[in-house]
């Protein structure tokens, strides 16, 4: 008795020791921090986390996903940063304008050359240069992002506003000038009517990201270039004059009283809450937020119309400006190679296509094979997708001078522009003295921002 | 004075306080009756840009108790996460101001008022300025996302306060009391529990109050020492809203006001003893 | 008792005298070092004094650390808005705290009148404060919106024009954070001057009117001596309190417009996280030190001199 119990002891302890080697050889699992932009509809978010499902089925690690919303976000990054214990991935929608040119001039960046590059024929043009970006640590520019998504200023309006005022769609002018007199003239008609709106919902308060995208699109249809590709500053009499004309342009459109006054204020959401509740008629907006947000009611995702940019006041095509949406790996990630893994499988095409799509087209792909390959993209039924893309990802295209140089990052943060834009338009400041000071401020910010040739 | 002359003076007071009654009224809730308004408003109502309501509805406190919108899908544990930290605030700062306030001042600890001093000093840097400071420290100490992280911030902020009150609160309890029962062979603990508590209770009850409303009112730590959406308090949850594209606003007045319902309640409950636990006990004419 | 020259002493001595012959006084209940008075001492006090070295010192030494270089301070001297928002600060509690106080101790008086509804009433005062900041201060944001908020909305009801543009414009953007802080504030100095009125002994007022003197004569000669040490003590604390102030600037006008309604709290937040320089952020506090130091060694001073009611 006691001779087969101590058999089946042994033979327990044997299994024992076999299966717990066994189990130890398997549980390799990692865990990945990814810390995510908080989707703008509940579509964005499930789709995120349907991704990062997916990656841990097929790679059996498990991922640890924060969600945090855009007015927090860059704080919860810096405090990581400055803590030194941070995440393995961080995308936010503002990393590129206002977090990674910085980080990666600082060296706080992993190279993520290794999943860039396999995808380099896919991105345009754009997306890579927004990607490229210049670490002063090493003196080499090197992949620090992944491009995943992107957006531009698109102009939006009132369908029945036009219809009211009496005039239709078709007769949108063409012209810079007239192009913005006409929304001046519905204002007038449907103010006579007792309506109390606005024609042009230009954001220009100086908090958030729409104001210094306003700006800099204007900038460009003037023919501003305020830094060159190589990264020097190009503060010349002719972008001064273009940033002057800029400036002008929006102040003469203040004091006609198209523009709201609460526009100083407005926050990135404001001028979507001033617009979908009609009291704007017109207002211009990166990214397609404003009609897809009302998807759910089509009878309203019909009224609004998605409109092309006016020829410039050169009469030339405008280039839209693009901005290229990026992840990131912070150094110091606990699994940096895991956390690659994880940015190559997310910037596979039909996943980012699948993303993209869930966020109703709020963002457009940065490769222009999903234009292609995906009817969702080219719908001659959808009234706003087609023409977002035609602007941002076949017409003519700039890329954002922070790619050139992360100064100009430092630019956006500090909103030189829009407290350029308040100060003539609320503080009695002439579009000289405010652009002089503009460039004053700049320049001391790129003198923090020399890149070696 | 005349009897005449006193009533006249009498109905004057009264016209005179009910004027200002009505203005403290108007004062006190036009804000107010701008929550209440938007949060019975359809959604685009709130920028109709007319100053009376129309179509009022519940419906929106109904969401919110359902948690049927998708920022608030987990608003009772945002709401559960709020209330324990503001409840073991307060228990701590009252348990922590009544030791060392007994300490300092009952049991007259040498250098005693160096630490009382310094508690105050600790003033002198603004808790909003501390943010950076106090990420690195938790997240060296592993509390950040967890609720702790947020009571120990709270606990520092309110507790130099909070020793100060009971401090001076307790010059109005005599210290023959103490003598008396350390004769009896009271042992330090029983007096301080069996004396000191019981008579400090009024001063007790409004450290507790502030503490409490103090933590339920915090934004800045939480937001950024809180993550997971099941961790955050509903202050972080209701700024969630201001990202939106969509601008939910009545939704986030209706669960602003229902979150503002807890304190309310607490608030009632004590007010009595808020006002008294500040006299000096027992001289009065 | 001469009641027009009450003191906060003679209060004490009167309590003295009515508990027995002897004063408190400050001598320790036992000498000898181990005993257990001692012992129970340091057990009681070691509770905060951990708070205190882990929570306030370790902070407050790094955060001094991080801002105190030679470029935080020419990065933050050299912004542009930096003078404006000193200005602002100074305003909010100078002209701010001062008010608020002056109105907390108007009021004290006003609700300690005996009319049956006063209680009522002073629960409806006391909502701004109860109720969550986040909340009531963007339904202030809202009521002051010059295009669509309440108040704007009922003057072109009325009158058919736009109202002011109460947060369009620099100055009353900054007026309408002031009243505002003053409407969340108020009724919690109020509830503290409350119980600090309730405290002077009724005799003294009893007393002078016997002598025939007027409310006004009362207020001066009673309650205004007695309230003085308490008021001073609570106007600096607020001082210090309101220097690191962030909700109010950052929900009513999120500092605009155009970065000109900012205070050294929300400047240093700003400087942190958007343009995400931490120590320019910490030396934006540390600028503040001038002011606020001497107000933390003020009230010191004074919370030792006087045995005050809080």
């Amino acid at each position: 008795m006691r001779v087969s119990r101590l058999r089946a002891a042994a033979g327990g302890a044997a299994f024992g020791v076999l299966g717990t080697l066994l189990l130890a050889t398997t549980a390799q699992a990692a865990t990945l921090t990814v810390w995510w932009n908080k989707g703008y509809y509940p579509s964005e978010d499930e789709a995120t986390q349907a991704v990062v499902k997916a990656w841990e089925e097929k790679t059996g690690n498990t991922v640890n996903l924060s969600l945090y919303s855009t007015n927090n976000i860059d704080a919860k990054f810096i405090s990581a940063i400055s803590a030194g214990e941070v995440p393995d991935v961080a995308y936010a929608d503002i990393n590129d304008f206002l977090i990674a040119p910085q980080q990666a001039w600082k060296g706080n960046l992993v190279d993520v050359s290794s999943v860039v590059e396999p995808l380099k024929d896919k991105y345009t043009k754009t997306a890579l240069l927004s990607s490229y970006l210049y670490n002063n640590e090493l003196h080499k520019r090197s992949y620090y992002t992944v491009p995943l998504k992107q957006q531009a200023l698109h102009n939006f309006y009132w369908k029945p506003m036009i219809k009211e005022a009496g005039f239709s769609v078709k007769d949108i002018p063409n012209q810079w000038n007239a192009y913005w007199d006409f929304w001046g003239s519905i204002q007038k008609k449907l103010r006579a009517d007792g309506k109390r709106v606005y024609a042009l919902g230009f954001p220009i308060s100086a908090v958030g990201t729409d104001n210094f995208y306003t700006f800099n699109q204007f900038a460009l249809a003037y023919g501003a270039h305020f830094v060159n590709p190589d990264g020097t500053l190009n503060l010349t009499p002719e972008t001064r004059k273009a940033a002057i004309a800029t400036l002008t342009f929006i102040k003469d459109k203040y004091d006609a009283g198209l523009i709201p006054p609460g526009a100083i204020n407005w926050q990135d959401s404001d001028n979507n809450a001033a617009f979908l509740s009609k009291q704007l008629i017109m207002t211009s907006n990166a990214s397609l937020s404003i009609p897809v947000s009302q998807a759910d009611d089509q009878k309203v995702y019909h009224e609004i119309g998605t409109g092309m940019q006016p020829l410039g006041p050169d009469g030339k095509p405008i280039k839209s400006l693009v901005a290229v949406k990026v992840a990131f790996i912070p150094k110091g990630a606990k699994q940096p190679d895991l956390a690659k893994d994880f940015l190559s499988f997310i910037a596979q095409p039909k996943r980012l296509d699948g993303m993209l799509k869930a966020a109703r087209g709020r963002w457009l792909p940065v490769m222009p094979e999903l234009i292609k390959d995906d009817p969702f993209w080219t719908d001659p039924k959808d009234p706003h997708i087609p023409i977002a893309v035609e602007q941002e990802v076949t017409g003519p295209t700039a890329p954002w001078p922070m790619v050139y140089n992360p100064a100009y990052a430092q630019v956006n943060a500090e909103e030189v522009w829009g407290k350029a834009e308040g100060d003539v338009v609320n503080n009695g400041i002439t579009p000289e003295k405010a652009v002089d000071n503009a460039f004053a401020q700049i320049k001391k910010i790129f003198s923090q921002y020399q890149i070696e040739k | 004075m005349s009897e005449g002359a006193r009533i006249g003076q009498g109905r004057a007071q009264l016209v005179a306080t009910i004027i200002i009654s009505v203005v403290i009224l108007f004062w006190t809730l036009l804000p107010i009756y701008n929550m209440i308004i938007v949060a019975m408003e359809p959604k685009d109502a709130v920028f109709s840009g007319s100053p009376w309501p129309r179509d009022l509805t519940f419906v929106n406190f109904w969401t919110v108790f359902t948690q049927n919108f998708w920022y608030l899908s987990h608003f009772w544990r945002q709401m559960l996460n709020s209330l324990i930290i503001a409840l073991v605030t307060s228990v701590l700062v009252i348990a922590i101001g009544t030791i060392t306030s007994f300490a300092i001042h009952r049991l007259k600890l040498r250098f005693g008022f160096l630490l009382s001093n310094a508690a105050l000093l600790s003033y002198a840097i603004p808790l909003s300025f501390l943010a950076i400071p106090f990420y690195k420290i938790l997240n060296t100490y592993g509390l950040l996302n967890t609720l702790w992280a947020v009571i120990i911030v709270e606990v520092t902020f309110a507790s130099p306060y909070a020793i100060f009150i009971f401090s001076q609160y307790s010059t109005s309890i005599p210290m023959e009391l103490d003598e008396a029962a350390r004769i009896d062979g009271a042992t330090v603990p029983q007096i301080f529990r069996r004396i000191f508590l019981p008579l400090m209770m009024p001063a007790i009850v409004a450290v507790g109050t502030y503490s409490l409303l103090l933590a339920w009112n915090e934004y800045l730590y939480a937001f950024l020492l809180l993550s997971s959406e099941t961790e955050i308090t509903v202050p972080v949850a209701l700024g969630h809203f201001l990202s939106s594209d969509d601008s939910p606003w009545n939704i986030l007045m209706a669960a602003a006001l229902v979150y503002s319902i807890p304190p309310l309640i607490i608030y009632y409950m004590t007010r009595n003893r808020m006002t008294t636990g500040m006299t000096i006990g027992g001289v009065k004419g | 008792m001469n009641w027009r020259k009450s003191r906060p002493q003679q209060n004490q001595a009167a309590s003295a005298s009515l508990r027995g012959a002897r004063l408190p006084a400050d001598e320790p209940l036992a000498s000898h070092r181990f005993s257990p008075e001692n012992l129970w001492g340091i057990a009681f006090i070691l509770p905060y004094l951990a708070v205190f070295c882990l929570f306030v010192i370790y902070p407050i030494g790094y955060g001094l650390w991080l801002g105190l270089r030679l470029e935080s301070f020419e990065a933050l001297f050299s912004d542009p808005i930096y003078w404006r928002t000193v200005v602002n600060t100074l305003l909010l509690i100078i002209v701010g705290v001062n008010l608020k106080m002056f109105l907390a101790l108007l009021l004290s008086g006003f609700f300690l009148q005996r009319y049956r509804l006063m209680p009522l009433l002073l629960l409806i005062f006391i909502l701004p404060w109860a109720m969550p900041s986040i909340p009531t201060f963007i339904a202030v944001r809202w009521l002051l919106n010059s295009q669509w908020g309440l108040i704007n909305n009922v003057i072109w009801a009325g009158w058919q024009v736009d109202g002011p543009g109460w947060l369009t414009d620099p100055t009353l953007a900054m007026g309408g954070v002031i009243v505002f802080y003053i409407w969340k504030w108020l009724p919690f100095w109020t509830v503290i001057f409350i119980a600090g009125r309730t405290a002077i002994p009724e005799d003294l007022y009893e007393a002078g009117r016997v002598d025939g003197a007027n409310k006004i004569e009362l207020f001066r000669y009673v309650t205004f001596p007695m309230m003085a040490s308490l008021y001073l003590i609570c106007t600096v604390l607020s001082m210090i309190w309101t220097l690191g102030d962030y909700n109010t600037v950052r929900f009513i006008t999120g500092g605009g417009p155009t970065l000109s309604t900012h205070v050294l709290a929300t400047l240093g937040i700003r400087d942190a996280f958007e343009i995400g320089e931490p120590s320019v952020g910490m030396a934006a506090v540390i600028s503040a030190l001038p002011v606020l130091v001497p107000l933390v060694v003020l009230l010191v001073w004074r919370m030792n001199k006087e045995r005050v009611q809080l």
